[in-house]
């Protein structure tokens, strides 16, 4: 009996299917089947476009042109200019996220009456959509009725009304000030969700050795928190690096070029110049590096865990 | 059992036959030309006046008995909508159109000319700008639906306050007033430009351009923008002294769109402000403004070196290829056309209920004789120097089938300017030389 069972369970190679592995084929073949079609067709009709120059305003003309497009994004000092914006725009997204969520985290993580509450109240941005999300900050940041203009000169901090996303030197930070509002409160969660996760044996050891509270924040709190930390950081990173929403509603890519990050670039050249080829090549390029830069924080962050 | 299996494998034959026989029979119907002419004529606007339009469809189906498919979307996405309806050989018969695409639908066959259809072409009773801006390459494209210009308006109670007579007839006059104004402590802002990226931005520009004698482009289409003499330069650098130097006109003008303008306007917190001139009726509205009856026009500013002249734009009906195929559905479309964009029952029916409406304008120039529009008029303007302004607009120079890419490029490189990053020559440099590569890639 025992042999007949392990003669069953033995893997076939080569041979002709059993009922077991064509029942499981079926019963997953629906879901691959539309898979390949949403995301694994897409994605490769996408590579396949941006090899060719393809316009939709100039229908018929459409050569294929190999790598020109990706040599074109890549020698164009405009899209240079853009990558600046979006690095700096993630690396103050993701350092504002990191240590508001943090700060966060370390509050909810404590018994105080009213906790509950405050955790349902923290919620409130993440579960807001995107576009109402925008909506909202433009309201409170025009320059002319903004509530943040009408606040600040009824609280006589200003004489008088501040131009704010219409001057260039702060428009990436008030855009990157309505990105953090809404990603703190899942990163809080994250680090909350860690939090809960270390042992009490810990922090009680290191206070029987003597270690204040600083100390046991930095040398049992924080190294407990990588792996958590590095979820944030990787998920917060590409959300801020291929973030459109904001800065399609708040700028309009504006004023001037002040908000024109890749993702941007990449709305005007597909959908406004309707020039599809080197808009799907900067899409390529953003998903790559996207991809590499996910991989380096990873492996960085799993070699010190 | 035998017997039963038989009757089973008959029916499913008799079934899978028929099915065949029904689905071959629908396929063949669905190719047949004569379907094809009794299919409705399909409309597609953007979505403005959505009730005014459906009542006037209903009246022409009720009096034709052609049936009308009629669709809209958002003017914002407007033009890329129906890009993608025309690669995807969506059924389109009329739709309307914005002078700013033309050349762009035209070179690539999505509209067709309507020279041969005499009712769309009379232009005995249409606007010089109009006309221009329906026509590419000498063959016309469609009819009117409503045109407008870009209007100079200002606040006669707050010139009144600041013991100002008359209002400005140059730039350097608004300019003047304007620190008066600013000085008294009557507005932080006199002037209320919308100089956001958006699609009002090239109207805004072109009225600056315009009234100060220059021009993007000359008429070979080779860029002059950049020009010092004959180019867009005194408009631009007034604009960079106004934020800059004067500070009478807001720094966040960049962030402004045009319905802000209006808002903000309408609060009289300001003295000067363009708009387009339908605004003008919301802004001596009591319920929707605070300087109801203070909202005045006056002939846009001239420049050095200028005139009064401004921008006017046009929306019109254009017809598709596919209209055109079939005679029949031909026929149809361009009596659905003459309905809107002409007359309906010897009058001019559709452009007056928009005006009724929403206080649209038109290319129609008799109608400023109509006593129900001057009396429509008459209640919050100067009828007659609303037409005199008008017969001084003139249609846009840089719309070309490279407009779109290039108004991006300009419209930021112009807000550089007016923010102080880039000098007038460079920002003007710029412009031209986007529009030079891309003059040169069409």
């Amino acid at each position: 009996m025992t042999t007949t069972v392990a003669a069953a369970a033995k893997p076939r190679l080569g041979g002709v299917p059993g009922y077991d592995e064509r029942s499981a084929f079926l019963l997953v073949a629906p879901l691959a089947v539309v898979l390949m079609a949403v995301a694994v067709f897409p994605i490769v009709y996408s590579f396949y476009i941006s090899l060719f120059t393809i316009k939709l305003t100039r229908p018929g003309r459409t050569p294929f042109v190999g790598l020109d497009n990706y040599i074109t994004v890549l020698s164009d000092p405009q899209f240079w200019y853009a990558v600046e914006r979006t690095a700096f725009f993630a690396v103050l997204c993701v350092s504002a996220i990191a240590v508001l969520a943090l700060l966060m985290a370390l509050l909810l993580n404590e018994e105080f009456p009213g906790r509950r509450v405050l955790s349902a109240l923290l919620l409130v941005p993440w579960a807001i959509p995107y576009v109402a999300n925008a909506l909202m900050w433009k309201w409170i940041y025009d320059s002319n009725y903004g509530a943040l203009n009408g606040l600040l000169y009824q609280l006589d901090f200003i004489n008088s009304y501040m131009v704010w996303l219409g001057d260039s030197d702060k428009t990436l930070a008030l855009i990157a000030n309505a990105f953090v509002w809404k990603e703190v409160p899942l990163a809080t969660i994250l680090l909350l969700v860690g939090l809960k996760t270390i042992p009490a044996d810990l922090h009680a050891a290191a206070k029987v050795d003597g270690a204040n509270a600083v100390s046991r924040f930095f040398h049992v709190t924080l190294p407990s928190l990588k792996s958590s930390f590095g979820l944030v950081v990787v998920y917060e990173t590409m959300m801020a690096i291929r973030h459109f929403d904001l800065f399609f509603i708040l700028t309009e890519g504006g004023p001037g070029d002040a908000s024109h990050v890749v993702a941007w670039r990449i709305y005007v050249e597909t959908f406004r110049n309707l020039s599809f080829g080197t808009g799907a090549a900067m899409a390529y390029l953003l998903a790559l590096a996207t991809l590499a830069l996910a991989y380096v924080i990873i492996r960085a962050l799993a070699r010190k865990i | 059992m035998t017997t039963v299996t038989s009757i089973r494998a008959l029916n499913r034959r008799n079934f899978l036959k028929t099915a065949a026989v029904g689905l071959g029979a629908a396929s063949l119907a669905s190719r047949a030309g004569p379907a094809l002419a009794a299919e409705p004529i399909s409309f597609a606007t953007w979505s403005a006046a959505v009730d005014t339009v459906k009542s006037h469809l209903a009246a022409f189906e009720a009096k034709t008995g052609i049936k009308v498919a009629y669709s809209n979307s958002p003017w914002a996405q407007y033009r890329e909508t129906m890009i993608t309806k025309f690669i995807g050989k969506a059924p389109i018969d009329t739709l309307w159109v914005s002078d700013s695409w033309l050349p762009e639908w035209a070179e690539a066959g999505w509209i067709a000319p309507v020279d041969q259809y005499k009712s769309l072409t009379d232009n005995s009773d249409v606007d010089q700008f109009c006309i221009d801006s329906m026509t590419y390459k000498g063959k016309q494209y469609g009819n009117t639906y409503y045109s407008d210009y870009m209007a100079f308006i200002y606040n006669a109670e707050l010139l009144e306050k600041a013991g100002i007579k008359a209002p400005p007839e140059t730039w350097a006059e608004v300019a003047a007033q304007a620190k008066t104004i600013k000085d008294k402590g009557l507005a932080q802002w006199p002037v209320l430009f919308s100089m956001a990226q958006e699609s009002w931005l090239i109207e805004f520009m072109t009225a600056m351009v315009y009234s100060n004698g220059g021009r993007f482009a000359d008429d070979k289409g080779n860029a002059m923008m950049q020009e010092p003499a004959g180019g867009a330069a005194p408009a631009l650098r007034w604009l960079v002294d106004a934020v800059q130097k004067q500070q009478i006109l807001s720094p966040s003008c960049v962030e402004t769109g045009e319905l802000a303008v209006l808002k903000a306007f309408s609060s009289g917190e300001h003295a000067f402000a363009l708009t387009p001139k339908y605004r003008l009726r919301t802004l001596n509205d009591p319920a929707q403004s605070k300087i109801a009856g203070n909202a005045k026009i006056a002939l846009m500013p001239s420049g050095e070196k200028g005139s009064h002249a401004t921008v006017g734009w046009m929306r019109f009906y254009g017809m598709t290829p596919r209209a055109q195929a079939d005679a029949t559905r031909a026929a149809d479309t361009v009596k659905l056309m003459d309905w809107f964009g002409g007359k309906a029952d010897g009058e001019y029916t559709f452009q007056k209920m928009l005006f009724r409406d929403v206080g649209s304008g038109f290319g129609v120039k008799s109608l400023f004789s109509d006593p129900e529009i001057r009396a429509g008029y008459a209640s919050y303007g100067d009828v007659d120097l609303i037409g005199k302004q008008q017969s001084l607009a003139r249609k846009k120079d840089v719309v070309t089938p490279w407009f779109g890419e290039w108004n991006d490029v300009n419209g930021t490189a112009w807000q550089q300017a007016i923010m102080g990053k880039v000098t007038v020559e460079q920002a003007l440099n710029t412009s031209a030389a986007k529009w030079t590569e891309l003059k040169k890639q069409s």
